[in-house]
């Protein structure tokens, strides 16, 4: 009797002290994981506003006097990535649908191109901030600068109001590649 | 007799398809015009809900807004011509939502902590309450004045915050409201708070989302484009939607266009979109 009340008392004094150290470590870490809504915010507002985003915060909304405007495309073409073997040009099907009609299965809010752009002739409830992009593919563009503009066009005009897609991660290069093929396939409805 | 009535009928159905495409081709301030003149404005029945709430909601303490503010709001005629600004008891500088608030928590005996208080205000007198305490100012001037301390902190913190740019949409308030205004977002044009005055017809009954919002809510669901995120752009984990109410950017931004509204004649409850 005595031998499994010594084994029991070990036991239980080994799992508190096996315990303690995983106690503590959750107490650690409980002040890193709540953060509160307003905290949230202003880490999004503040802290991950980035470089060239702070550069662009002025009255004018463009690149301001004192920052060397080459230096500014150099930097933003360097971030480039493309996707795997270097095809820019995917799938038109599943570019039609981020370009963000929602008759058009376009749920997601990521791609939205029709906020500013017109695209397929069809489609009459598109914005008029960027220029149209309808027969886009019969302009000659070459669709590696497609591209590179839809995954940073701050490379191309800084301080732009196009979001700079692919740099944020909103579209992967996969996707950005679709959506170039949605613009320069001589199939896809913006150049019928 | 049959051929004939099938002849009216006709005649009727198309004129019901050429009237309804007629209607559709309106544009929107024709359509207001008329549901203003035929007393049907839908932000109306706030402003009655809120007059409701004014003289009947007591707080723990059995005051009612009535008790200190007068029989239909006599006392409070013009405040919101000078809202936001800066509030000795509270010491803070506020908008009319937050106000209202500090006013039941204070004043009417509420409990400040109390989350199911503050989620029924949020939810359920704060709208009514605003729009109906906005509205005993309407014909008067939009008449901010920026003098402590405080509001000239803020109306800088405004300032900056309107020409912010962040978050994964390089958005800021100026990028669509001051440099981009006048052009459209898919259909919906966008204005420039700034320079036309548009302060004076908030807060609004918008048919669009068939809702009355105040300007905070205006101010929030716009961060909410922002794609604030507080990692890596994520939209599932790291998306943060919107600020919490009654934060000091969104209080400092309707500042600073509020200011920048100053002469605009109020007419609440505005009717949009």
């Amino acid at each position: 009797m005595k031998k499994i009340a010594l084994v029991g008392a070990i036991a239980g004094i080994g799992l508190i002290v096996a315990c303690q150290p995983a106690a503590q470590k959750a107490e650690a870490q409980k002040p890193k994981k709540e953060l509160s809504k307003y905290e949230k915010f202003k880490i999004a507002f503040y802290q991950n506003q980035d470089k060239w985003q702070k550069y662009c915060s002025n009255e004018a909304q463009l690149v301001p006097q004192g920052i060397s405007v080459e230096e500014f495309k150099k930097a933003m073409l360097a971030t480039i990535k493309f996707p795997p073997g270097g095809k820019v040009m995917g799938d038109w099907k599943k570019g039609e649908k981020l370009f963000g009609d929602p008759k058009k299965g376009g749920k997601s809010r990521r791609g939205n191109c029709y906020a500013c752009h017109c695209g397929d002739p069809q489609i009459i409830a598109c914005g008029n901030i960027g220029p149209s992009l309808r027969g886009y593919g019969k302009k000659g563009v070459d669709p590696k600068q497609t591209y590179m503009r839809i995954y940073n066009s701050w490379a191309f005009v800084p301080c732009s109001a196009m979001p700079r897609l692919g740099y944020w991660g909103v579209l992967k290069p996969e996707e950005i590649a679709d959506i170039v093929a949605f613009l320069h396939s001589p199939e896809s409805p913006i150049n019928k | 007799m049959k051929k004939r009535t099938f002849l009216a009928l006709g005649v009727f159905a198309g004129g019901a398809v050429l009237g309804t495409l007629a209607i559709a081709k309106e544009q929107l301030p024709e359509h207001l015009r008329e549901l203003l003149e035929l007393g049907m404005h839908p932000g109306h029945v706030f402003v009655d809900e809120g007059r409701d709430y004014y003289h009947n909601l007591k707080g723990p303490n059995g005051k009612t807004c009535a008790t200190c503010h007068g029989q239909d709001g006599s006392k409070l005629v013009g405040a919101y011509a000078k809202m936001p600004r800066y509030y000795k008891d509270i010491d803070k500088v506020a908008d009319i939502d937050l106000r209202i608030l500090s006013c039941m928590t204070k004043y009417m005996g509420f409990d400040p902590k109390d989350k199911k208080f503050k989620k029924k205000y949020l939810k359920t007198y704060r709208i009514p309450l605003s729009t109906y305490v906005a509205s005993l100012s309407n014909g008067m001037k939009i008449n901010v004045k920026i003098e402590h301390p405080k509001e000239k902190e803020m109306y800088e913190l405004g300032k900056k915050v309107w020409f912010t740019r962040a978050g994964a949409r390089e958005f800021s308030c100026a990028m669509c409201h001051t440099v981009l205004a006048g052009k459209r977002i898919r259909l919906q044009g966008l204005p420039n708070p700034v320079r036309d005055k548009s302060y004076n017809h908030w807060p609004a009954y918008r048919f669009g989302s068939d809702r009355m919002w105040t300007m905070e809510d205006r101010v929030r669901s716009c961060f909410k484009a922002y794609f604030l995120f507080t990692k890596r752009w994520d939209e599932k984990k790291d998306w943060v939607k919107k600020p919490p109410p009654f934060v000091k950017e969104v209080i400092a931004v309707e500042l600073y266009m509020k200011h920048a509204s100053n002469g605009g004649v109020i007419e609440v409850p505005g009717l949009l979109r």
